[in-house]
């Protein structure tokens, strides 16, 4: 990947063959194999819709590259979206505007998050213990704030948000574009970008070179918590509810999208646009084996077999 | 009056508990001037080098900056006075590019809050190559670069900081010869700039070819400082030797060893070991000796089977051990009889929190109990037998391994392979850390053993005691057993004349 880790860092060089990873390929064969056997797959319409549910995802995948990339994980990004969700619906329950709701989501997110980021970057425990603690927390709050029943009645505001469109772009999308944007710029432009390769790279030198380590790593953690947060406006939004589990597993749905896309658990290798096409690629699969009328519980043996696949493409690759 | 020079260090001691690393050293270096440091493993070089930068506090002494006093508390006050080091262990960030790298932490601002000046970055990054002669594309991440290319990017690095003296520690050991004539260039590209360098090697050749000036530690005392044109490679190898070990032990050595019960023919191995020939016989003491990093350690683990061996072959008593890649490891080793008693002893030779008696039997179970049925009472018998055959000092076969002595430790590990059935034992650094009694001791155990018709490799990093203890030894070098020293010529000197480089 590393070929790649330079083109995206502002090397304006071809794109070699050899360089092109393998959730690529995996993409196209994917797209081309339902395009013959799925009726319906490559209508304008689908393709609107695979977008539409793959933004959420995307939303989610973008700080988790961050995450992965510091050599650490955030399993509770899942749960935090539901709570955030919840949170959100009852303050549309209450009378409260779309922003103010907004604006409760992200804080629930950014607490979240802040609350990971000090338990890994700062009291040094392990990020898969640490937000699998977080994760409880965050799920059983948001059970216990709607007693486990979805929140309904959350008026016409946000679902008329979620279905309008810009210039023919579904707002979902959009919001998808808008945050891979943001987060492209944040990894290949700013300081803060070049010090998340660091952290996981090599995060000793980072320290000698006098950066606030700790601040920039915990902010990772923080990034999460809010893109769990615009995730739970769209998913509400989506719903025209608030439901307390809607959000349970999307955590693993998101590393998958990363590690597919090339994204390593060591040593800050990384590749945001891998992880957009990890996530596209997900949305593909599930896409396609519904138009076939695959069960779902057939479709998550799908992902596991497709993470697999792309890893062994990019490890025979990177041996050869 | 002549002007101060850019570092003078006066009258440095540092002491660890046990150790004396650093006693009453200076040391000075003028602009443009190359100082080299030389000294056998545990001379004080690394030691001195902390002080320098701040990693480690020494407890008398001061430090002089173009003659002004200064205290270097952290590496961030290092740094302030423009004093860099290029470690061995090079420290870039593997996913970010060259220009990133240099700048880490000091980027240039772009015109977004947060944001990199790339051009700029990048512009300044070849300026900075192309001082050191360097053609390299900015944009090539840290990870494809080779070793000599990393420590160009750390060097640039260096000179982006403004650095006016560079530590270099051992910066050819990784590098093919036409690198080190680039990095020699390099060096003299700096020096014309009136950067100061300390240089320390393990190539005395180097010493001769590079240095203005060298400096020999030893012990932690400083031998001498003096230009290379007054001294010789012989006059430097007398004066590094000497070291000051207790070495009362004096042993009967072995007239008539037996059959080879290890032989080593061509070995190569994942871990960098290539084309050792070894041959140990029964009733041997054999040496392994060599500089930290000749690839001792490495060829152990390579024979225990501890790293893959990639060529081979290593045989046991005529019979081949590792010979295709599904059959090597400990367990065929193991079970051929060899014994490994690491270097770090406490945490692969030992369970610390476990019992005297479950480190000593840890290897024996299949022996012990080749039913698989635990017995606590034959287990017992075994441990106690164990302890009084090799005179552990313990108040119980239950004690807590962490609660012993080192030479105690130690006797436990070896006891482990004693009641596994090793015949081949392999030592490394078997007295490391160690008191001097207990040493004559482990000494005097190493000695029963072979009696009794076992072998024995001995790694150890002090000469005396391979003079001293061994039959005959190996010397390493480069990952390479680079010569054999049999009885009559085993001196300290001979040693060290092999271990180091001197074309």
């Amino acid at each position: 990947m590393g070929e790649f880790t330079r083109l995206a860092t502002g090397g304006r060089r071809p794109v070699r063959a050899a360089a092109i990873p393998g959730v690529a390929y995996i993409l196209v064969i994917l797209s081309v194999l339902f395009a013959i056997f799925a009726s319906g797959f490559t209508s304008a319409a689908n393709l609107a819709n695979i977008g539409v549910q793959s933004s959420i995802l995307l939303l989610l995948a973008l700080p988790m590259t961050l995450i992965i990339m510091s050599e650490g994980l955030d399993l509770s990004i899942g749960a935090v979206l539901g709570l955030a969700g919840v949170v959100l619906a009852l303050v549309l329950v209450r009378g409260g505007g779309v922003a103010l709701g907004l604006a409760a989501a992200l804080a629930v997110g950014f607490t979240f998050g802040l609350g990971n980021g000090l338990l890994v970057a700062v009291l040094g425990m392990p990020p898969f213990v640490a937000t699998l603690g977080t994760l409880g927390i965050a799920q059983s709050l948001a059970l216990v704030a709607t007693d486990g029943q979805s929140v309904v009645g959350i008026g016409d505001a946000l679902p008329a948000l979620y279905t309008s469109t810009w210039l023919g772009i579904p707002f979902s999308i959009l919001v998808g574009l808008l945050a891979y944007l943001a987060f492209h710029f944040l990894l290949y432009h700013t300081r803060f970008g070049a010090y998340v390769f660091a952290i996981g790279g090599n995060r000793e030198a980072l320290r000698l070179a006098g950066a606030r380590t700790d601040l920039y790593h915990v902010t990772i953690y923080v990034l999460g918590g809010l893109m769990a947060g615009v995730g739970a406006l769209l998913l509400t939004g989506r719903m025209n509810a608030g439901h307390p589990i809607a959000a349970i597993g999307m955590e693993f749905d998101a590393i998958a999208a990363v590690i597919v896309g090339g994204t390593s658990f060591e040593r800050g290798n990384g590749w945001l646009p891998g992880s957009l096409l990890g996530v596209l690629t997900l949305g593909v699969l599930k896409n396609g084996l519904n138009l076939l009328a695959v069960p779902s519980s057939l479709q998550v043996v799908s992902i596991g077999l497709l993470v697999i696949v792309a890893l062994l493409i990019d490890s025979i690759r990177g041996r050869a | 009056m002549p002007a101060p020079p850019l570092l003078e260090m006066r009258g440095i001691a540092k002491a660890f508990p046990g150790v004396r690393a650093l006693d009453d050293v200076s040391l000075d270096v003028q602009e443009g001037e190359v100082h080299t440091l030389v000294g056998q493993n545990g001379a004080g070089k690394s030691t001195l080098i902390k002080v320098l930068y701040g990693a480690c506090a020494p407890d008398r002494g001061e430090i002089l900056f173009r003659g002004q006093p200064v205290r270097i508390a952290s590496p961030a006050d290092a740094r302030r006075l423009g004093v860099a080091v290029i470690f061995q262990e090079l420290s870039l960030v593997p996913y970010l590019d060259i220009a990133h790298n240099i700048f880490l932490g000091r980027e240039f601002r772009g015109r977004f809050p947060g944001s990199i000046d790339h051009r700029r970055m990048h512009a300044e990054a070849r300026r900075l190559l192309a001082l050191l002669g360097m053609d390299l594309d900015t944009r090539t991440p840290a990870h494809k670069l080779g070793v000599a290319q990393q420590q160009s990017v750390e060097i640039a690095k260096a000179l982006s900081q403004e650095a006016r003296l560079l530590v270099m520690d051992e910066p050819t050991a990784a590098l093919s010869e036409r690198e080190i004539e680039r990095l020699f260039e390099v060096i003299g590209t700096l020096k014309r700039d009136g950067v100061g360098i300390i240089y320390i090697s393990h190539r005395l050749r180097e010493v001769f070819t590079l240095g203005d000036r060298v400096t020999v530690l030893r012990d932690g005392l400083k031998v001498a400082s003096l230009r290379p044109s007054e001294t010789s490679v012989d006059e430097l190898v007398r004066m590094m030797v000497g070291h000051e070990v207790d070495t009362t032990y004096r042993r009967r050595f072995c007239d008539q060893p037996g059959e080879p019960v290890l032989e080593l023919r061509d070995v190569h191995a994942d871990n960098g070991v290539r084309g050792v020939n070894l041959t140990v016989r029964a009733g041997e003491i054999v040496g392994l000796a060599g500089l930290v990093g000749a690839g001792r350690s490495e060829l152990a683990r390579a024979i225990f089977g501890a790293d893959r061996i990639s060529r081979c072959e290593v045989r046991v008593r005529g019979q081949r051990l590792h010979g295709a890649r599904w059959r090597t490891g400990p367990v065929r080793s193991v079970r051929a009889g060899v014994g490994l008693v690491p270097e770090s002893r406490k945490t692969e030779g030992l369970a610390l929190i476990r019992s005297v008696q479950d480190n000593l039997l840890a290897a024996a179970l299949p022996a012990l109990f080749p039913r698989h049925w635990y017995s606590p009472r034959r287990a017992a018998r075994g441990a106690a037998d164990l302890i009084g055959r090799l005179r552990v000092a313990t108040p119980s076969a239950q004690r807590l391994t962490k609660f012993l002595s080192g030479g105690n430790q130690q006797k436990v590990v070896v006891g482990k392979w004693l009641a596994a059935g090793s015949r081949i034992f392999i030592f490394d650094e078997p007295t490391r850390g160690i008191d001097v009694g207990a040493k004559a001791e482990i000494f005097g155990l190493i000695e029963e053993l072979v009696a009794g018709g076992a072998a024995a490799l001995m790694i150890s990093s002090e000469l005396p005691e391979i003079v001293a203890v061994c039959d005959r030894a190996y010397v390493m070098r480069d990952k390479t057993v680079v010569g054999e020293l049999a009885r009559g010529d085993l001196t300290e000197e001979n040693i060290l004349r092999l271990a180091m480089h001197h074309g």
